[in-house]
C-alpha cells in the first residue's frame, strides 16, 4: 500500500474513528484502526466488537493495500505532524507502515488486515432517511435520559421506532422518560422498531457534524444491528435485544395542574437548588402556588435544603391553571429535561404529590419528558 | 472451695450445651436420627420458632419399647458398637447424646412403633428424668416432640435470638437437609403453615427453587465430579451472584452437613479474583468419600472434620469448581488468564486486617529485627485497632472504649503524617485517614437526623424473592416506607415495588430490594452499609486534606482536636488505620536505655 493524504484530512478522520477503538482488550487488534485503499479513497475503520466506525478521506492511491496500525500511537503522531501532505508506504513482509510528512519519518509497526473484523456493508434500499440536523437534535434529547445500570440492558438503549412517515425516539432509566417524535421526508414501507445503545447515538451525533445531509438508518435483516451513513462516515451498533417498556401506557393522559413558566428561569432555579441538593439526596421542592384574588400571584417555589450546607429558595413567575400542589422531585432530572428544551416557555403538568409530572415545551407537540416525584420519608 | 463431684443434672446440662445451642440444633439432630432409621418422609413442626414446640415425626425403623428407656439415657445408641467402628461411621449420629441432650433441656416426648409390634410405646423425659415407658397406640416411625426447650435453663434462653432469627435458622436448615437427600420428603410447618415441602422425587433443582428462589436456581450452575473415590455434586453459584456474607455456602460431607473452614477456603479459591473482595458465592455442594477418609468425631455438633488427606480434598475441590465455573463461563478464553496465580495462602484473607498491616507497616517504618519484640509490646494497641475487615465500615458497632487520650502537637512529617505526643508515648497520625474519619462522623450524625428520601419508580416492578426472604420482607413490609421503599405484596413471595430509596437511584430496584432483605437477614439497621460506603467515598474522594497537602499549625491542632472527640478515631471510614503509636517503652529500648524483656 502507498498513499498519500492532507495531515488534517487523516486528523480528522482519526477523530472520527477513535471513539470505537478499543484500547483495552485480548485482542490486539481492535486496539488499532483499519486503513484501506477503497475506489481512490482512503478508508479508516475501528471497532470494539460492539460498535463500529468507518469514515473515508480523500487520498491519492499510488499502490492499493490495507494494514491496521494502533490507534493511540498513529492518531498521537498524525495530531503532531504539520499541516502538509502525509504519505504512508506498507512494507508488506515486516507489515510496518512508513510514515513521512515534511522532515519527519516514522515506522510504525502494524498488524495484517486480515486480522481485523469485518464490518458489514450496508444496503441503502429502503434505509429510513432524516435530516441530520433533527436527529442530532432528537437524540439530545433523548439519550440522556437512558440508563447507565448495566444490571437493565434494555434501559440503557434507546428505543426507535418509525412507521410510515413517523419516527419516535423513546428512552427510560426507570424514574423518568423523554419521547421526541419527527416527521420523516419520505416515509418507510415497513414499520421499524429498535433499541439502539445510547453510547452509540451519542456517538452518532458527534461524528454526523454539523451539516444537514441526511442520515440513513438501515437495519439488515437478522443480523441484530444498526447502520447510520452520513456523509462520508458509517456507524455500526449492535441492537439491545429484549422489549422496551410500553412507554405510552407511562405518560400521563390527564393532569390536575398546568404550570407555565420562562424555560430559562425555571432552569436557572434549578441549577441554584441543585447546589444545596446534591449534597444530600438531590432532592428540590417545587411548591406551586395558584392565584389567591389579588394578594397572592401564581407562582412556583423552587427550594433545596442540606443538612451540611444550607438551604435555597427561588421563586419563579408562574402561570398556574389548576390548583396549587407541593411536589418533590430530583433536581438532577429536573434540570436535565429543561435543558434539552429549546422553546422559551414550558409547561409543567401534575396531579398529585406521588404522581408523575410531565414537562412539555409549550408550541412544540413532539417532545415531551415524564420524571417520578420523590417522596420526603 | 472444696471439690465435688457435680450433680448429675447440672453434668447432663453442661454436656447438652455442647450439642443443643439453639432450637435449630435441636431440630438438627432429630432430623439426622430420623434419616438414621431410614424414614422415608420427615415432617418437622415448630412453634414460636421452636421455644413452645418442635416436632419432628418420620416412618423410619422406631424404637422397640423396651428399649425406649435406654434411648433417653446418655452414650445410648444403636449406631456404634465398637470403638473401631468410630473409623468407619456411615450414620449421621453415633455419640448417643442428642436424645439424653434435649431430654434434660426439654420437656421430651417420644412415641414410637417399629414395623413388627401391634403396639406403640410412649416415654416422658422432663429435664433429665425419665418417666416409665407406657403402651400406646402409634403408626409406624417415630414422633419427638420437644415442647419448653431451655425452660430449665435461662441462661441459654436470655441468649437465644429474636424469633425471626432463630426460625430462619430452622428453616434454611431443614431445606439444607431436604437439599442433600432430595429423595426424601420433607415438610417443614410452622405452626398452621407450611413453609416448606418437597416430593422426594430425587429433583435438587427444585429444592434449590424453594432455598433460593427460582430465578438464582435457574442461574445456579452444576457441579458435577468424581475422581479416585471422590465425589463432588452439587450447585455454586456464577460468578455474577454473590452474597455480601458467607452464610450461603453449604457443604454436605457423606450427606452430613458442615462448616469446614478448608472446604470454604478450596471454594473462595476457585473463585478467586472472579469476585469482589467481600463478596462470597452461593453454594450447595456434596461430597461423597470413604467414610474412612473422614473423621467426624472432631466436634460435639459433629460440625467440623478432619480429613486423612486435607491437600487432596482441598485441591479436589478447588479443581471441580473452578472447572465448572469455567465451563459456564460467558467468556472462556479470558478466563483462563484469570488463573494466572491460582495457589495463596489460606491466610491471605486475613492479611487485609487492620492490625496486621499496622504490625507490617511499623516494622518497615521502624526497621530492624528487634523490633519483633517490640510489635508484641504495641499490640495492646493493634488489638484494638484490628477491627475485622467485615465490621470495618460499620465501625458504630464496635462502641468499645476507643478514645484516643489528649495529645500534644509537635508538627507535621512530609506534609502527609502529623506527629503529637501523648501521655504514653509518641504518635504517627496519617492526616487523610484522620480527616476523612472526622467528616465522616460528622456527616453520618446528621444523616442519623434524616429520613431517606424516596424515588417513584416510573413503571413498578415485580420481584419475585425466595420464601424465607419474602417472609421476612412480609414481617418488615410497615417500616420499610421509613427507609424510602413503596412496596406492595403482590401474590405468594412476590412483591410490587413502586418506589425506592434515592441512594439505589441509577441502580435495579430488584437488587435494591435485595439488598435490604440482606439487611434484615444480617439483623442489621437497613440501609446502614449502603448510607456509610457512600458517605466514606464521598469523604475520601472530595472533602478530606491529602497526603502531601502541607498543614498549617491551626489546621494540624484543630484536625487533632476533632479526632480526639470521634468515637472510633483510630481507624478511617475504610478500615485503614489513622494513627502508629511509638510507646515511651518501645523507644527506651530502641534507643538501648533499658533492655529487652
Amino acid at each position: 500500500m502507498k498513499v498519500t493524504v492532507l495531515q488534517e484530512n487523516l486528523a480528522r478522520g482519526l477523530g472520527i474513528v477513535s471513539k470505537a477503538v478499543s484500547p483495552r482488550s485480548t485482542l490486539p487488534v481492535l486496539a488499532n484502526v483499519l486503513l484501506a485503499s477503497d475506489e481512490g479513497r482512503l478508508r479508516l475503520s475501528a471497532t470494539n466488537l460492539e460498535l463500529g466506525i468507518t469514515c473515508w478521506i480523500p487520498a491519492r492511491i499510488e499502490e492499493e493495500g490495507s494494514t491496521t496500525v494502533p490507534a493511540r500511537t498513529f492518531s498521537d503522531l498524525v495530531n503532531t505532524l504539520p499541516g502538509d501532505q502525509v504519505s504512508l508506504k506498507l512494507d508488506l513482509p515486516t507489515q510496518t507502515l512508513n510514515v513521512r510528512c515534511g522532515t519527519s519519518t516514522n515506522d510504525i509497526k502494524c498488524i495484517d488486515a486480515q486480522e481485523f473484523p469485518p464490518l458489514p456493508v450496508p444496503d441503502l434500499e429502503g434505509a429510513v432517511q432524516i435530516n441530520s440536523g433533527d436527529f442530532r437534535e432528537m437524540i439530545h434529547q433523548v439519550a440522556f435520559a437512558a440508563s447507565t445500570d448495566e444490571a437493565r440492558p434494555v434501559l440503557m438503549g434507546v428505543l426507535i421506532q418509525v412507521e410510515k412517515d413517523k419516527m419516535t425516539m423513546a428512552a427510560a432509566d426507570g424514574f423518568r422518560l423523554s419521547v421526541r417524535k419527527a416527521v420523516l421526508a419520505t416515509p418507510v414501507p415497513a414499520p421499524v422498531s429498535a433499541i439502539v445503545p445510547a453510547q452509540a447515538l451519542k456517538e452518532l451525533a458527534r461524528v454526523a457534524g454539523d451539516g444537514d445531509e441526511p442520515i440513513y438508518m438501515v437495519l439488515p435483516k437478522g443480523r441484530g444491528q444498526v447502520i447510520f451513513r452520513v456523509k462520508d462516515v458509517e456507524l455500526v451498533s449492535q441492537l439491545i435485544d429484549g422489549t422496551f417498556p410500553d412507554f405510552q401506557q407511562i405518560i400521563p393522559r390527564s393532569y390536575k395542574s398546568r404550570t407555565l413558566v420562562s424555560t430559562a428561569s425555571l432552569l436557572k432555579a434549578c441549577k441554584q437548588a441543585e447546589i444545596f441538593a446534591r449534597e444530600g439526596s438531590n432532592v428540590a421542592r417545587l411548591n406551586i402556588k395558584s392565584a389567591q384574588g389579588d394578594l397572592q400571584p401564581s407562582e412556583v417555589e423552587i427550594s433545596a435544603i442540606s443538612e451540611e450546607t444550607g438551604k435555597n429558595e427561588t421563586i419563579v413567575e408562574a402561570t398556574v391553571d389548576g390548583g396549587g400542589l407541593l411536589i418533590a422531585f430530583n433536581v438532577k432530572f429536573l434540570r436535565e429535561a429543561l435543558e434539552v428544551i429549546r422553546t422559551p416557555n414550558v409547561a409543567l403538568e401534575t396531579s398529585a404529590p406521588n404522581a408523575p409530572g410531565v414537562i412539555r415545551p409549550v408550541g412544540d407537540e413532539n417532545f415531551l419528558h415524564v420524571i417520578m416525584p420523590m417522596h420526603l420519608g | 472451695m472444696p471439690i465435688r463431684l457435680l450433680a448429675p443434672e447440672v453434668a447432663s446440662q453442661i454436656a447438652a450445651g455442647e450439642v443443643i445451642e439453639r432450637p435449630a440444633s435441636v431440630v438438627k439432630e432429630l432430623v439426622e436420627n430420623a434419616l438414621d432409621a431410614g424414614a422415608r418422609t420427615i415432617a418437622i413442626t415448630v412453634e414460636e420458632a421452636g421455644r413452645k414446640l418442635i416436632e419432628v415425626a418420620d416412618d423410619g425403623c422406631g424404637i422397640p419399647s423396651n428399649e425406649l428407656e435406654l434411648a433417653v439415657s446418655r452414650h445410648a445408641t444403636s449406631k456404634l458398637v465398637r470403638s473401631e467402628d468410630l473409623f468407619f461411621i456411615s450414620t449421621l449420629g453415633f455419640r448417643g447424646e442428642a436424645l439424653a441432650s434435649i431430654g434434660s433441656v426439654s420437656r421430651m416426648t417420644i412415641t414410637s412403633r417399629v414395623k413388627d409390634a401391634k403396639e406403640g410405646a410412649r416415654i416422658r423425659v422432663e429435664g433429665g428424668m425419665a418417666g416409665k415407658p407406657a403402651k400406646v397406640g402409634a403408626t409406624v416411625g417415630t414422633i419427638v416432640r420437644v415442647e419448653d426447650l431451655f425452660y430449665n435453663v435461662p441462661a441459654r434462653l436470655k441468649f437465644l435470638k429474636t424469633d425471626v432469627t432463630e426460625r430462619r435458622a430452622i428453616d434454611s436448615l431443614v431445606t439444607r437437609y431436604a437439599l442433600a437427600y432430595p429423595e426424601k420428603r420433607f415438610k417443614l410447618s410452622e405452626g398452621k403453615n407450611v413453609i416448606l415441602q418437597t416430593a422426594g422425587d430425587g429433583d435438587r433443582r427444585s429444592i434449590l427453587a424453594a432455598l433460593y428462589g427460582v430465578d438464582v436456581a435457574k442461574q445456579m450452575l452444576e457441579v458435577m465430579a468424581e475422581e479416585d473415590g471422590y465425589r463432588l455434586t452439587g450447585f455454586i453459584s456464577p460468578a455474577s451472584l454473590t452474597r455480601s456474607n458467607r452464610k450461603e455456602i453449604t457443604f454436605f460431607i457423606n450427606g452430613r452437613w458442615v462448616q469446614e473452614v478448608a472446604l470454604n477456603t478450596a471454594l473462595l479459591q476457585a473463585y478467586h479474583t472472579l469476585l469482589m473482595v467481600g463478596r462470597y458465592p452461593l453454594t450447595a455442594l456434596f461430597l461423597e468419600m470413604n467414610p474412612r477418609d473422614v473423621d467426624v468425631n472432631v466436634h460435639p455438633a459433629k460440625a467440623e472434620v478432619r480429613f486423612r488427606d486435607q491437600d487432596r480434598v482441598f485441591s479436589f475441590v478447588q479443581r471441580s469448581v473452578r472447572k465448572a465455573l469455567l465451563a459456564y463461563s460467558p467468556v472462556p478464553n479470558v478466563a483462563p488468564s484469570l488463573w494466572g496465580t491460582v495457589r495463596t495462602t489460606p491466610s491471605e484473607e486475613k492479611s487485609s486486617s487492620v492490625g496486621l498491616d499496622w504490625a507490617i507497616g511499623h516494622d518497615e517504618g521502624v526497621g530492624g529485627g528487634r523490633l519483633g519484640v517490640g510489635s508484641d509490646q504495641l499490640s495492646v494497641n493493634s488489638d484494638q485497632l484490628s477491627v475485622n475487615s467485615e465490621q470495618v465500615i460499620v465501625n458504630r458497632q464496635s462502641e468499645i472504649v476507643n478514645r484516643i487520650p489528649l495529645m500534644r502537637l509537635i508538627g507535621q512529617v512530609g506534609g502527609t503524617y502529623l506527629v503529637a505526643e501523648g501521655p504514653d508515648g509518641l504518635y504517627l497520625i496519617d492526616q487523610h485517614a484522620a480527616h476523612e474519619r472526622v467528616l465522616f462522623e460528622k456527616l453520618m450524625a446528621q444523616h442519623e437526623r434524616q429520613n431517606i428520601p424516596s424515588q417513584a419508580l416510573l413503571n413498578p416492578e415485580v420481584v419475585t424473592l425466595p420464601p424465607g426472604a419474602a417472609q421476612l420482607l412480609l414481617n418488615q413490609l410497615p417500616i420499610l416506607s421509613r427507609f424510602g421503599f413503596d412496596v406492595e405484596e403482590f401474590g405468594p413471595n412476590t412483591f410490587r415495588v413502586r418506589a425506592i430509596p434515592i441512594l439505589f437511584a441509577g441502580s435495579d430496584p430488584a437488587s435494591a430490594l435485595r439488598a435490604v432483605v440482606e439487611d434484615f437477614e444480617e439483623d442489621e439497621t437497613p440501609l446502614q452499609n449502603e448510607v456509610e460506603a457512600r458517605l466514606a467515598a464521598r469523604v475520601c474522594k472530595r472533602m478530606a486534606v491529602k497526603g502531601g497537602q502541607t498543614l498549617s499549625s491551626e489546621e494540624q491542632r484543630a484536625l487533632l482536636n476533632d479526632l480526639e472527640t470521634c468515637e472510633s478515631p483510630r481507624t478511617c471510614p475504610h478500615g485503614r488505620p489513622t494513627m502508629i503509636h511509638l510507646s515511651v517503652d518501645l523507644l527506651e529500648r530502641q534507643f538501648g536505655r533499658r533492655g529487652a524483656r
